[in-house]
Protein backbone atom coordinates (compact mmCIF):
# COMPACT_ATOMS: atom_id res chain seq x y z
CA UNK A 1 0.00 0.00 0.00
CA UNK A 2 0.99 3.42 -0.85
CA UNK A 3 2.00 5.91 2.33
CA UNK A 4 -0.73 8.49 0.91
CA UNK A 5 -3.76 5.51 1.78
CA UNK A 6 -2.74 6.08 4.77
CA UNK A 7 -4.71 9.11 6.69
CA UNK A 8 -5.56 10.71 3.72
CA UNK A 9 -9.53 10.38 3.33
CA UNK A 10 -8.99 11.68 -0.07
CA UNK A 11 -11.22 9.74 -2.93
CA UNK A 12 -7.99 9.81 -5.07
CA UNK A 13 -5.63 8.11 -2.63
CA UNK A 14 -8.23 5.38 -1.42
CA UNK A 15 -8.96 4.55 -5.28
CA UNK A 16 -5.03 4.54 -5.47
CA UNK A 17 -4.63 2.12 -2.86
CA UNK A 18 -7.54 0.14 -4.03
CA UNK A 19 -5.94 -0.07 -7.07
CA UNK A 20 -2.83 -1.19 -5.72
CA UNK A 21 -4.42 -3.83 -3.08
CA UNK A 22 -2.56 -7.31 -3.80
CA UNK A 23 -4.11 -9.88 -1.58
CA UNK A 24 -7.54 -10.55 -1.02
CA UNK A 25 -7.50 -9.48 2.38
CA UNK A 26 -5.62 -6.22 1.43
CA UNK A 27 -8.42 -5.71 -1.23
CA UNK A 28 -11.21 -5.93 1.40
CA UNK A 29 -9.35 -3.48 3.68
CA UNK A 30 -8.92 -0.84 0.56
CA UNK A 31 -13.06 -1.50 -0.52
CA UNK A 32 -13.56 -0.74 3.10
CA UNK A 33 -11.93 2.57 2.88
CA UNK A 34 -13.32 3.55 -0.22
CA UNK A 35 -16.67 3.98 1.20
CA UNK A 36 -15.35 6.12 4.08
CA UNK A 37 -13.58 8.73 2.24
CA UNK A 38 -14.58 12.47 1.77
CA UNK A 39 -16.32 11.89 -1.91
CA UNK A 40 -18.35 8.44 -1.51
CA UNK A 41 -19.49 9.06 -5.22
CA UNK A 42 -16.45 8.69 -6.71
CA UNK A 43 -15.60 5.55 -6.30
CA UNK A 44 -18.74 3.94 -7.17
CA UNK A 45 -17.18 2.57 -10.35
CA UNK A 46 -14.72 0.69 -8.19
CA UNK A 47 -16.88 -0.73 -5.76
CA UNK A 48 -19.16 -1.84 -8.83
CA UNK A 49 -16.11 -3.11 -10.02
CA UNK A 50 -15.49 -5.26 -6.84
CA UNK A 51 -18.66 -7.17 -7.22
CA UNK A 52 -16.77 -9.25 -10.21
CA UNK A 53 -13.81 -10.09 -8.27
CA UNK A 54 -14.54 -13.10 -6.73
CA UNK A 55 -13.93 -11.70 -3.33
CA UNK A 56 -16.80 -12.20 -0.75
CA UNK A 57 -15.48 -10.23 2.18
CA UNK A 58 -15.09 -7.45 -0.35
CA UNK A 59 -17.98 -7.66 -2.24
CA UNK A 60 -19.88 -7.74 0.89
CA UNK A 61 -18.07 -4.19 1.76
CA UNK A 62 -19.19 -2.90 -2.00
CA UNK A 63 -22.80 -4.27 -1.81
CA UNK A 64 -23.02 -2.26 2.01
CA UNK A 65 -21.37 0.76 0.88
CA UNK A 66 -23.25 0.79 -2.82
CA UNK A 67 -26.54 0.47 -0.76
CA UNK A 68 -25.93 3.41 1.89
CA UNK A 69 -24.87 5.55 -1.61
CA UNK A 70 -28.70 4.76 -2.67
CA UNK A 71 -30.33 6.07 -6.12
CA UNK A 72 -26.50 7.67 -7.05
CA UNK A 73 -25.15 4.01 -7.47
CA UNK A 74 -28.31 2.60 -9.47
CA UNK A 75 -26.91 3.71 -13.02
CA UNK A 76 -23.87 1.88 -12.55
CA UNK A 77 -24.85 -0.96 -11.34
CA UNK A 78 -27.53 -1.21 -14.19
CA UNK A 79 -25.02 -0.44 -17.25
CA UNK A 80 -22.39 -3.13 -15.81
CA UNK A 81 -24.81 -5.97 -15.34
CA UNK A 82 -22.57 -8.68 -16.87
CA UNK A 83 -24.53 -11.63 -17.68
CA UNK A 84 -21.58 -13.47 -17.92
CA UNK A 85 -20.26 -13.20 -14.93
CA UNK A 86 -23.11 -15.14 -12.20
CA UNK A 87 -20.78 -13.69 -8.93
CA UNK A 88 -21.07 -10.51 -10.07
CA UNK A 89 -24.66 -10.51 -11.29
CA UNK A 90 -25.72 -11.93 -8.17
CA UNK A 91 -24.07 -9.02 -5.83
CA UNK A 92 -25.33 -6.19 -8.01
CA UNK A 93 -29.32 -7.82 -7.24
CA UNK A 94 -28.43 -7.91 -3.67
CA UNK A 95 -27.23 -4.10 -3.88
CA UNK A 96 -30.32 -3.38 -6.18
CA UNK A 97 -32.69 -5.07 -3.46
CA UNK A 98 -31.16 -3.07 -0.80
CA UNK A 99 -31.27 0.31 -2.56
CA UNK A 100 -34.95 -0.20 -3.31
CA UNK A 101 -34.91 2.13 -6.18
CA UNK A 102 -37.78 1.48 -8.82
CA UNK A 103 -35.11 1.21 -12.14
CA UNK A 104 -34.08 -1.79 -10.44
CA UNK A 105 -37.77 -4.07 -10.84
CA UNK A 106 -36.88 -5.96 -14.06
CA UNK A 107 -33.20 -6.71 -12.72
CA UNK A 108 -35.68 -8.01 -9.29
CA UNK A 109 -38.27 -9.32 -11.43
CA UNK A 110 -35.98 -11.49 -13.53
CA UNK A 111 -33.76 -12.90 -10.49
CA UNK A 112 -36.83 -13.92 -8.37
CA UNK A 113 -38.07 -15.55 -11.05
CA UNK A 114 -35.37 -17.44 -12.67
CA UNK A 115 -32.09 -16.99 -10.56
CA UNK A 116 -30.05 -20.28 -9.74
CA UNK A 117 -29.21 -19.32 -6.42
CA UNK A 118 -31.56 -19.18 -3.44
CA UNK A 119 -29.84 -16.20 -1.69
CA UNK A 120 -30.24 -14.79 -5.22
CA UNK A 121 -33.41 -15.05 -5.23
CA UNK A 122 -34.36 -14.60 -1.22
CA UNK A 123 -32.63 -10.89 -1.79
CA UNK A 124 -34.84 -10.47 -5.15
CA UNK A 125 -38.20 -11.70 -3.06
CA UNK A 126 -37.46 -9.05 -0.03
CA UNK A 127 -36.33 -5.78 -2.74
CA UNK A 128 -39.41 -6.20 -4.58
CA UNK A 129 -41.62 -5.60 -1.37
CA UNK A 130 -39.36 -2.87 -0.89
CA UNK A 131 -38.87 -0.41 -3.65
CA UNK A 132 -39.38 3.26 -3.04
CA UNK A 133 -42.70 3.79 -4.95
CA UNK A 134 -44.01 6.60 -3.10
CA UNK A 135 -43.01 9.75 -5.25
CA UNK A 136 -44.01 7.90 -8.55
CA UNK A 137 -47.48 9.39 -9.76
CA UNK A 138 -50.45 7.52 -8.76
CA UNK A 139 -50.80 5.66 -12.16
CA UNK A 140 -46.93 4.17 -12.42
CA UNK A 141 -47.19 3.44 -8.60
CA UNK A 142 -50.00 1.21 -9.19
CA UNK A 143 -48.75 -0.58 -12.39
CA UNK A 144 -45.07 -1.10 -10.24
CA UNK A 145 -47.32 -2.48 -7.41
CA UNK A 146 -48.77 -4.85 -9.84
CA UNK A 147 -45.70 -6.09 -10.62
CA UNK A 148 -44.16 -6.41 -7.68
CA UNK A 149 -46.74 -8.30 -6.33
CA UNK A 150 -47.39 -10.84 -9.32
CA UNK A 151 -43.73 -11.30 -9.09
CA UNK A 152 -44.06 -12.19 -5.46
CA UNK A 153 -47.33 -14.48 -6.02
CA UNK A 154 -45.14 -16.35 -8.17
CA UNK A 155 -42.60 -16.82 -5.91
CA UNK A 156 -44.57 -18.22 -3.56
CA UNK A 157 -44.44 -21.39 -5.20
CA UNK A 158 -40.50 -21.42 -4.63
CA UNK A 159 -39.16 -24.81 -3.69
CA UNK A 160 -36.35 -22.94 -0.88
CA UNK A 161 -37.87 -22.12 2.38
CA UNK A 162 -35.90 -19.27 2.87
CA UNK A 163 -37.02 -17.36 -0.23
CA UNK A 164 -41.03 -18.33 0.99
CA UNK A 165 -39.57 -16.51 3.73
CA UNK A 166 -38.41 -13.86 1.94
CA UNK A 167 -41.59 -13.42 -0.21
CA UNK A 168 -43.47 -13.30 3.22
CA UNK A 169 -41.43 -10.83 3.93
CA UNK A 170 -41.87 -9.27 0.95
CA UNK A 171 -45.45 -9.21 0.74
CA UNK A 172 -45.93 -7.30 4.23
CA UNK A 173 -43.49 -4.50 2.86
CA UNK A 174 -45.06 -4.27 -0.23
CA UNK A 175 -48.97 -4.04 1.15
CA UNK A 176 -48.07 -1.88 4.75
CA UNK A 177 -48.13 1.52 2.54
CA UNK A 178 -51.60 0.61 0.88
CA UNK A 179 -55.09 2.01 2.30
CA UNK A 180 -57.21 -0.89 3.33
CA UNK A 181 -59.44 -1.25 0.64
CA UNK A 182 -56.79 -1.51 -2.33
CA UNK A 183 -57.21 -4.51 -4.08
CA UNK A 184 -53.76 -5.14 -4.03
CA UNK A 185 -53.72 -5.00 -0.12
CA UNK A 186 -56.14 -7.77 -0.58
CA UNK A 187 -53.90 -9.85 -2.97
CA UNK A 188 -51.57 -9.38 -0.74
CA UNK A 189 -53.03 -10.77 2.19
CA UNK A 190 -54.14 -13.46 0.81
CA UNK A 191 -51.12 -14.53 -0.49
CA UNK A 192 -49.80 -14.43 2.84
CA UNK A 193 -52.67 -16.44 4.22
CA UNK A 194 -51.60 -19.13 2.16
CA UNK A 195 -48.18 -19.08 3.59
CA UNK A 196 -49.57 -19.54 6.85
CA UNK A 197 -51.67 -22.38 5.87
CA UNK A 198 -49.93 -25.62 7.31
CA UNK A 199 -52.15 -27.57 4.45
CA UNK A 200 -50.06 -25.27 1.81
CA UNK A 201 -46.89 -24.43 3.65
CA UNK A 202 -44.77 -26.86 5.62
CA UNK A 203 -42.36 -24.74 6.77
CA UNK A 204 -43.04 -23.47 10.33
CA UNK A 205 -41.19 -20.13 10.55
CA UNK A 206 -42.41 -19.45 7.15
CA UNK A 207 -45.78 -19.51 8.31
CA UNK A 208 -44.86 -17.18 11.39
CA UNK A 209 -43.47 -14.87 9.82
CA UNK A 210 -46.54 -14.81 7.33
CA UNK A 211 -48.70 -14.61 10.27
CA UNK A 212 -46.79 -11.68 11.21
CA UNK A 213 -47.36 -10.19 8.34
CA UNK A 214 -50.77 -10.64 8.79
CA UNK A 215 -50.68 -9.52 12.30
CA UNK A 216 -49.40 -6.55 11.35
CA UNK A 217 -51.37 -5.37 8.65
CA UNK A 218 -54.48 -6.04 10.42
CA UNK A 219 -53.62 -3.86 13.34
CA UNK A 220 -53.33 -0.92 10.99
CA UNK B 1 -44.93 -28.32 -3.27
CA UNK B 2 -41.53 -27.56 -3.40
CA UNK B 3 -40.92 -29.63 -5.97
CA UNK B 4 -40.32 -27.25 -9.26
CA UNK B 5 -37.16 -27.11 -11.57
CA UNK B 6 -36.92 -30.82 -10.24
CA UNK B 7 -36.19 -32.87 -13.62
CA UNK B 8 -37.56 -36.13 -12.56
CA UNK B 9 -41.08 -37.36 -11.48
CA UNK B 10 -41.56 -39.50 -8.41
CA UNK B 11 -42.24 -42.57 -10.83
CA UNK B 12 -38.99 -41.69 -12.49
CA UNK B 13 -37.19 -41.54 -9.61
CA UNK B 14 -38.38 -44.87 -8.39
CA UNK B 15 -37.79 -46.79 -11.61
CA UNK B 16 -33.85 -45.14 -11.62
CA UNK B 17 -33.66 -46.70 -8.21
CA UNK B 18 -35.08 -49.79 -9.08
CA UNK B 19 -32.41 -50.13 -11.99
CA UNK B 20 -28.79 -51.40 -10.97
CA UNK B 21 -26.69 -51.16 -14.41
CA UNK B 22 -26.28 -47.36 -13.83
CA UNK B 23 -25.64 -46.68 -10.31
CA UNK B 24 -25.03 -42.57 -10.83
CA UNK B 25 -28.62 -42.91 -11.96
CA UNK B 26 -29.87 -44.74 -8.46
CA UNK B 27 -27.70 -42.18 -6.39
CA UNK B 28 -29.49 -39.47 -7.96
CA UNK B 29 -32.93 -40.90 -7.32
CA UNK B 30 -32.09 -42.12 -3.98
CA UNK B 31 -31.29 -38.03 -3.40
CA UNK B 32 -34.50 -37.42 -5.05
CA UNK B 33 -36.62 -39.44 -3.02
CA UNK B 34 -35.03 -38.50 0.57
CA UNK B 35 -35.38 -34.71 -0.24
CA UNK B 36 -38.87 -34.91 -1.40
CA UNK B 37 -39.63 -36.84 1.69
CA UNK B 38 -41.88 -39.72 -1.09
CA UNK B 39 -44.75 -40.86 0.58
CA UNK B 40 -44.45 -43.55 -2.21
CA UNK B 41 -45.14 -46.87 -0.89
CA UNK B 42 -42.28 -48.06 -3.41
CA UNK B 43 -40.28 -45.79 -1.89
CA UNK B 44 -38.94 -47.06 1.57
CA UNK B 45 -38.22 -50.96 0.09
CA UNK B 46 -36.16 -49.58 -3.18
CA UNK B 47 -34.24 -47.68 -0.72
CA UNK B 48 -33.78 -50.92 1.42
CA UNK B 49 -32.73 -52.75 -1.43
CA UNK B 50 -30.53 -50.19 -2.50
CA UNK B 51 -28.77 -50.07 0.83
CA UNK B 52 -28.23 -54.22 1.17
CA UNK B 53 -25.97 -53.07 -2.18
CA UNK B 54 -23.37 -52.33 -0.41
CA UNK B 55 -20.00 -54.07 -0.72
CA UNK B 56 -17.04 -55.03 2.06
CA UNK B 57 -14.37 -52.63 2.45
CA UNK B 58 -11.96 -52.69 -0.64
CA UNK B 59 -9.12 -50.52 -0.22
CA UNK B 60 -8.83 -50.37 -3.56
CA UNK B 61 -12.52 -50.13 -4.76
CA UNK B 62 -12.52 -46.58 -4.72
CA UNK B 63 -14.34 -44.29 -2.87
CA UNK B 64 -17.51 -44.09 -4.71
CA UNK B 65 -18.84 -47.64 -4.34
CA UNK B 66 -20.96 -47.08 -1.54
CA UNK B 67 -22.37 -44.35 -2.75
CA UNK B 68 -25.69 -45.44 -3.55
CA UNK B 69 -25.58 -46.91 -0.21
CA UNK B 70 -25.17 -43.87 1.68
CA UNK B 71 -27.54 -41.77 -0.14
CA UNK B 72 -30.67 -44.32 0.44
CA UNK B 73 -29.43 -44.42 4.25
CA UNK B 74 -29.63 -40.48 4.18
CA UNK B 75 -33.12 -41.33 2.52
CA UNK B 76 -34.19 -43.36 4.62
CA UNK B 77 -33.60 -40.98 7.66
CA UNK B 78 -35.59 -38.27 5.71
CA UNK B 79 -38.24 -39.99 5.03
CA UNK B 80 -38.75 -41.54 8.66
CA UNK B 81 -39.84 -44.76 7.90
CA UNK B 82 -39.96 -46.89 11.06
CA UNK B 83 -39.36 -50.16 8.96
CA UNK B 84 -35.92 -48.84 8.05
CA UNK B 85 -34.64 -48.81 11.17
CA UNK B 86 -33.84 -52.64 11.98
CA UNK B 87 -30.96 -52.25 8.33
CA UNK B 88 -30.10 -48.80 9.68
CA UNK B 89 -28.62 -50.31 12.72
CA UNK B 90 -27.14 -53.30 10.71
CA UNK B 91 -25.58 -50.39 8.68
CA UNK B 92 -24.47 -49.11 11.69
CA UNK B 93 -21.33 -52.22 12.63
CA UNK B 94 -20.29 -51.91 8.51
CA UNK B 95 -17.05 -51.66 8.14
CA UNK B 96 -17.00 -48.48 5.82
CA UNK B 97 -17.17 -45.23 8.03
CA UNK B 98 -18.58 -43.35 5.39
CA UNK B 99 -21.36 -45.77 5.60
CA UNK B 100 -21.87 -46.01 9.61
CA UNK B 101 -22.21 -42.45 8.91
CA UNK B 102 -24.77 -41.65 6.85
CA UNK B 103 -26.94 -44.51 9.40
CA UNK B 104 -26.17 -42.34 12.21
CA UNK B 105 -27.40 -39.44 11.10
CA UNK B 106 -30.48 -41.61 9.69
CA UNK B 107 -30.85 -43.13 12.78
CA UNK B 108 -30.81 -39.51 14.99
CA UNK B 109 -33.73 -38.41 12.41
CA UNK B 110 -35.50 -41.16 12.92
CA UNK B 111 -35.51 -40.85 16.71
CA UNK B 112 -34.70 -44.89 17.26
CA UNK B 113 -34.07 -45.24 20.95
CA UNK B 114 -32.65 -49.27 19.48
CA UNK B 115 -29.76 -47.17 18.25
CA UNK B 116 -28.77 -45.90 21.73
CA UNK B 117 -26.41 -49.26 22.99
CA UNK B 118 -24.44 -49.41 19.60
CA UNK B 119 -23.72 -46.11 19.28
CA UNK B 120 -22.79 -45.84 22.69
CA UNK B 121 -20.75 -49.05 22.38
CA UNK B 122 -19.20 -47.38 19.75
CA UNK B 123 -18.01 -44.56 21.11
CA UNK B 124 -17.05 -45.51 24.62
CA UNK B 125 -13.72 -46.14 24.07
CA UNK B 126 -13.58 -41.97 23.62
CA UNK B 127 -11.80 -39.16 22.38
CA UNK B 128 -8.42 -41.40 21.91
CA UNK B 129 -9.61 -44.43 20.49
CA UNK B 130 -13.15 -43.94 18.79
CA UNK B 131 -11.82 -40.39 17.99
CA UNK B 132 -8.56 -41.09 17.33
CA UNK B 133 -6.69 -39.89 13.49
CA UNK B 134 -7.02 -42.77 11.04
CA UNK B 135 -3.51 -43.52 9.66
CA UNK B 136 -5.30 -43.66 5.65
CA UNK B 137 -7.35 -40.89 5.77
CA UNK B 138 -8.11 -37.22 7.30
CA UNK B 139 -11.39 -38.99 8.72
CA UNK B 140 -11.61 -40.61 12.20
CA UNK B 141 -11.97 -43.95 13.73
CA UNK B 142 -15.66 -43.85 14.18
CA UNK B 143 -17.56 -40.65 12.43
CA UNK B 144 -17.81 -38.95 15.80
CA UNK B 145 -19.63 -36.42 14.73
CA UNK B 146 -22.43 -37.95 13.48
CA UNK B 147 -22.83 -40.15 16.37
CA UNK B 148 -22.72 -37.49 18.86
CA UNK B 149 -25.16 -35.52 16.95
CA UNK B 150 -27.74 -38.82 16.91
CA UNK B 151 -27.58 -39.24 20.77
CA UNK B 152 -28.33 -35.51 20.62
CA UNK B 153 -31.09 -36.07 18.47
CA UNK B 154 -32.58 -39.35 20.05
CA UNK B 155 -33.03 -37.43 22.99
CA UNK B 156 -32.55 -39.57 25.91
CA UNK B 157 -30.63 -38.20 28.69
CA UNK B 158 -29.57 -41.45 30.59
CA UNK B 159 -26.68 -41.20 32.29
CA UNK B 160 -24.15 -43.61 30.54
CA UNK B 161 -25.14 -41.18 27.42
CA UNK B 162 -23.73 -38.36 28.79
CA UNK B 163 -21.19 -40.34 30.26
CA UNK B 164 -19.90 -41.50 27.05
CA UNK B 165 -20.34 -37.99 25.02
CA UNK B 166 -18.51 -35.66 27.63
CA UNK B 167 -15.32 -36.98 26.87
CA UNK B 168 -16.15 -35.09 23.41
CA UNK B 169 -16.13 -32.15 24.58
CA UNK B 170 -12.03 -32.28 24.90
CA UNK B 171 -11.62 -33.64 21.77
CA UNK B 172 -8.88 -32.36 19.60
CA UNK B 173 -10.93 -30.99 16.59
CA UNK B 174 -13.46 -27.95 17.35
CA UNK B 175 -16.06 -29.56 15.23
CA UNK B 176 -16.34 -32.79 16.91
CA UNK B 177 -16.31 -30.54 20.43
CA UNK B 178 -19.16 -28.74 18.96
CA UNK B 179 -20.84 -32.19 18.08
CA UNK B 180 -20.15 -33.24 21.77
CA UNK B 181 -21.79 -29.57 23.09
CA UNK B 182 -24.47 -29.30 20.67
CA UNK B 183 -25.74 -33.21 21.96
CA UNK B 184 -25.15 -32.60 26.20
CA UNK B 185 -26.98 -29.19 25.28
CA UNK B 186 -30.05 -30.86 23.73
CA UNK B 187 -29.88 -33.53 26.36
CA UNK B 188 -29.24 -31.56 29.61
CA UNK B 189 -30.58 -28.18 28.93
CA UNK B 190 -27.30 -26.91 30.91
CA UNK B 191 -25.81 -23.48 30.01
CA UNK B 192 -22.35 -24.72 30.09
CA UNK B 193 -22.33 -26.21 27.30
CA UNK B 194 -23.75 -23.55 25.26
CA UNK B 195 -21.04 -21.09 26.30
CA UNK B 196 -18.54 -23.73 24.93
CA UNK B 197 -20.89 -23.48 21.42
CA UNK B 198 -20.67 -19.93 21.70
CA UNK B 199 -16.99 -19.63 22.05
CA UNK B 200 -17.14 -21.75 18.97
CA UNK B 201 -18.72 -19.18 16.97
CA UNK B 202 -15.87 -16.76 17.13
CA UNK B 203 -13.33 -18.96 16.04
CA UNK B 204 -10.43 -18.22 13.53
CA UNK B 205 -11.98 -20.88 11.00
CA UNK B 206 -15.33 -20.29 9.03
CA UNK B 207 -15.66 -23.90 9.03
CA UNK B 208 -16.17 -24.23 12.98
CA UNK B 209 -18.42 -21.22 13.43
CA UNK B 210 -20.45 -22.71 10.72
CA UNK B 211 -21.06 -25.82 12.55
CA UNK B 212 -21.13 -24.00 15.88
CA UNK B 213 -23.60 -22.15 13.99
CA UNK B 214 -26.07 -25.24 12.47
CA UNK B 215 -25.39 -26.82 16.43
CA UNK B 216 -27.02 -23.80 18.11
CA UNK B 217 -30.17 -23.84 15.72
CA UNK B 218 -30.44 -27.59 16.12
CA UNK B 219 -30.82 -27.27 19.71
CA UNK B 220 -32.49 -23.93 19.62
CA UNK B 221 -31.02 -22.02 21.87
CA UNK B 222 -32.71 -18.62 22.13
CA UNK B 223 -30.02 -16.84 24.49
CA UNK B 224 -27.89 -16.90 21.15
CA UNK B 225 -29.76 -14.92 19.24
CA UNK B 226 -27.74 -11.64 19.26
CA UNK B 227 -24.22 -14.11 18.90
CA UNK B 228 -25.43 -15.48 16.06
CA UNK B 229 -25.78 -11.95 14.70
CA UNK B 230 -22.36 -11.18 15.62
CA UNK B 231 -20.81 -14.28 13.57
CA UNK B 232 -18.69 -14.10 10.97
CA UNK B 233 -20.42 -16.13 8.23
CA UNK B 234 -22.50 -16.11 5.45
CA UNK B 235 -26.37 -15.02 5.36
CA UNK B 236 -27.94 -17.72 4.60
CA UNK B 237 -26.56 -19.88 7.31
CA UNK B 238 -27.52 -17.50 9.85
CA UNK B 239 -30.76 -17.36 8.26
CA UNK B 240 -30.82 -21.57 8.88
CA UNK B 241 -29.42 -21.45 12.75
CA UNK B 242 -31.98 -18.86 13.25
CA UNK B 243 -34.38 -20.90 11.65
CA UNK B 244 -33.53 -23.49 14.31
CA UNK B 245 -33.86 -21.02 17.31
CA UNK B 246 -37.32 -20.58 16.29
CA UNK B 247 -38.59 -24.11 15.55
CA UNK B 248 -36.53 -26.34 18.11
CA UNK B 249 -37.29 -24.10 21.31
CA UNK B 250 -38.17 -25.57 23.89
CA UNK B 251 -39.37 -24.57 26.82
CA UNK B 252 -42.07 -21.74 28.00
CA UNK B 253 -40.86 -18.22 25.34
CA UNK B 254 -43.03 -15.35 25.22
CA UNK B 255 -44.61 -15.01 21.63
CA UNK B 256 -42.51 -11.57 21.02
CA UNK B 257 -39.29 -13.70 21.53
CA UNK B 258 -40.41 -15.02 18.18
CA UNK B 259 -40.82 -11.99 16.75
CA UNK B 260 -37.29 -10.70 17.58
CA UNK B 261 -35.84 -13.75 15.90
CA UNK B 262 -37.94 -12.91 13.06
CA UNK B 263 -37.27 -9.71 12.98
CA UNK B 264 -33.44 -11.28 12.87
CA UNK B 265 -34.11 -13.16 10.17
CA UNK B 266 -35.87 -10.22 7.73
CA UNK B 267 -32.57 -8.46 8.37
CA UNK B 268 -30.09 -10.67 6.99
CA UNK B 269 -32.26 -11.76 3.52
Amino acid sequence: MTAASGDSRLAADRIRAFEQAGSAEELVVATRRLIACDDPLATVPHLVQVLGFNNPGAAVAAVDGLIALGPAAVGPLLANLDAHNYGARAWAVRALAGIGDPRGLDVLEDALATDVGPSVRRAAARGLGALRLESLAEAERHQMRERCLHALESGRGDGEWVVRYAVAAGLEGLALPMPPADPHRDRAESSLKQLQDPEREDTQVVRLRAGVALKRLNAQ
Amino acid sequence: MAGDGEPISEAEALEQLRQTDDQSRQYYAAWWLGRMRSRHPEAVPLLLAALRQRQPRDVGAGVEHNAVARNAARALGKIADGRAVPELLEVLDDADDGLREAAARALGELRATAALPLLTRRLASGPDVAGANRSDSPRLQEPCEAMLEALGTIGVAAPDVLAVIKPFTSHGRPLVRSAACRALLQLTGETAWAEELLQLLQHPQLQVRRAALMDLGAVGWRPALAPIQRTLAENSLKLIALRGLVENSTGSEADSDDEAVLMAMDALL
